[in-house]
């Protein structure tokens, strides 16, 4: 520490206040409020009413709910499982010397930068079901072309598709960054040791990521839970949600029921739900690091 | 001296990684040469099969037909975003230089509190915050966006990480020689911190520039669209305006492909940084 005696409360709050301005009014606050505004049936009028537990019990009971939380949880699973797997995968692959390097890392990681209205807009021509470029190839070669963003079973799917194409370059940058960290000379000591290649992946290349791999997945899922542009953008914006609601994950739900409806106590409930999943997420990282992450291998 | 056999495996195991890496390279480069290259295609052309990457006749009339409404978009996403970087830039290192270089009660805890943040999705608290800016009359405006982004929990992290890295010493030597607080932040940290500063305005930049929710929210007048929301209402409309969409899409990647082409280090340092360090 720079000094013994703290700094005057002027100055630290002449420095603090620009951005703490911004967190209490725009973070804080708010996040205080959804609890509050989750148990009345505001609707954005003077009028309005403490319902209690009301907006949960409605959203528990209701299809919309379940069905939008249902789909999160798949869109989740999936999301998260491809974008690991392919992040870690392509990691190892571009950690070790391979000719062009630095192209594969550089464009692997690109469409992480990109607006993903563009990617959306790009996908759609892409998987257009009667005129796009991929139906015409798969009817050219004798393939049933599937629906895709226009098939009920098939459009969550292809939501899927585009954010793992869009996002496990990021993984793949977070598993680089960790393998930097292993120490060379266990590799050299397995080695030594007689471990083989798989050996000496779960032996040293897999405790040495724990860290990274933990925190990978639960951001991963907190991502995942937040999903809204790709289905806002490909399946048919405010009214949409897909066909038969194919799509309408727990964000677009929040977003129909608080912007389109003005619902803004129910709305409210739901953006609870989608805080508390949060919150266990966080916490479970939290929790787990000491439990399961190895440290001592660094 | 190797067995045959092992040498085969080896020779096949590394032509299959560089199928794959290949393989995987087409099929990311794919969607972006396709909105490319379908930017300068005249209607008749764009489904045509085989797909031609070079169109047979360029033409500039996807462009032409955004031009009534997309360069106020493009003028109001340039304004948004400069502004935007330039406020989040200044909350974060005077942020930063508070939690690094300066003691008072209550510090670690104020940081705890920023560092959790960093998980708390704006989906999740976008009702109240809509409605806190609405009460306030900014709804609508551009400064609702400046206001509820001028917080970054990331990038108030990031710098706060790379002045921690600089010795205690030089500021103590400045304080004994009576240079202000202020003066110590502008004439030492700032100029030695400008590699990071790079990593957050870029980072910054990059998130505001393709930022599609927040403008959802809190735009409705026609005038105040930026250039995603704008190729929002494109895609909602109808399917015969490919061509224009493809050319949209075109002008929004464009700045960031070419900064990502030059400055790949930032970005992919900013994702590291918090990875290794969080």
């Amino acid at each position: 520490m720079a000094s013994n005696k703290n700094t005057s409360w002027w100055i630290v709050l002449s420095f603090l206040l620009p951005s703490l301005i911004g967190f209490l009014i725009f973070i804080l606050a708010p996040i205080g409020m959804a609890f509050g505004i989750s148990l009345t049936n505001f609707a954005g009028g003077p009028r309005f009413r403490f319902v209690g537990l009301g907006n949960f019990m409605q959203a528990f009971g209701s299809d919309a709910f379940r069905n939008s939380f249902r789909i999160t949880v798949v869109f989740t699973v999936w999301t998260v499982l491809f974008q690991i797997i392919l992040g870690m995968a392509f990691a190892l692959i571009l950690n070790r010397k391979v000719i062009l390097r630095t192209f594969f890392r550089g464009t692997l990681f690109l469409p992480n930068v990109l607006s993903s209205i563009a990617v959306g807009l790009a996908f759609m021509l892409i998987f257009d079901p009667r005129r796009g470029p991929l139906n015409q190839l798969l009817q050219y070669w004798g393939i049933h072309p599937p629906l895709w963003l226009s098939g009920e079973h098939t459009a969550l799917l292809t939501i899927i598709i585009v954010t793992v194409w869009q996002s496990f370059g990021y993984y793949m940058v977070l598993f680089l960054g960790g393998l930097q960290t292993i120490n060379r000379s266990l590799y050299e000591a397995a080695e030594i040791d007689g471990a083989g290649a798989v050996r000496r992946f779960l032996s040293v290349t897999l405790p040495g990521l724990s860290p990274i791999l933990f925190y990978s997945i639960t951001i991963a899922i907190i991502r995942a839970f937040q999903v809204f542009d790709q289905v806002y953008i490909m399946t048919g914006g405010q009214l949409g949600g897909g066909p038969a609601g194919a799509t309408s994950v727990l964000v677009f739900d929040i977003y129909r029921n608080g912007f389109a409806q003005f619902r803004f106590g129910y709305a409210a409930a739901e953006s609870v739900v989608l805080l508390g999943v949060v919150f266990v997420i966080t916490f479970i990282q939290y929790r787990g690091q000491t439990r399961w992450v190895t440290y001592d291998v660094v | 001296m190797m067995s045959f056999r092992v040498r085969i495996l080896r020779w096949v195991g590394k032509l299959s990684l560089y199928a794959s890496l290949f393989f995987t390279a087409f099929l990311i480069l794919m969607p972006l040469i396709v909105v490319v290259s379908t930017a300068f295609k005249p209607d008749d052309q764009i489904y045509e099969f085989p797909m031609r990457i070079i169109p047979r006749t360029p033409t500039l009339d996807n462009f032409v037909k955004l031009a009534q409404n997309f360069p106020r978009y493009i003028w109001n996403s340039c304004k948004l975003t400069l502004w935007i970087v330039v406020v989040q830039l200044v909350t974060a290192s005077t942020g930063a230089y508070a939690f690094s270089k300066l003691r008072w009660k209550g510090r670690d805890f104020l940081f705890l509190l920023y560092i959790l943040s960093m998980m708390v999705p704006i989906q999740a608290i976008i009702i109240p915050q809509f409605l806190i800016v609405r009460h306030v009359g900014l709804y609508d405006s551009h400064w609702a966006l400046v206001l509820t982004g001028s917080f970054t929990a990331f990038g108030t992290f990031l710098i706060k990480q790379y002045f921690m890295t600089i010795p205690d010493s030089y500021i103590e030597a400045a304080r004994i020689d009576g240079a202000s607080e202020y003066a110590i932040f502008l004439r030492i940290m700032i100029p030695l911190a400008k590699p990071v500063l790079a990593t957050q305005v870029i980072f910054s930049f990059r998130y505001f520039w393709n930022d599609f929710f927040a403008p959802l929210i809190y735009l409705t007048s026609q005038h105040l669209k930026t250039l995603p929301l704008g190729m929002a209402d494109f895609a909602t409309e109808t399917y015969t305006y490919v061509g224009p969409q493809m050319a949209a899409s075109f002008i929004s990647i464009l700045p960031v492909m070419l900064i990502f082409l030059f400055a790949q280090r930032y970005f992919v340092e900013g994702v590291a940084a918090v990875g290794v360090k969080g």
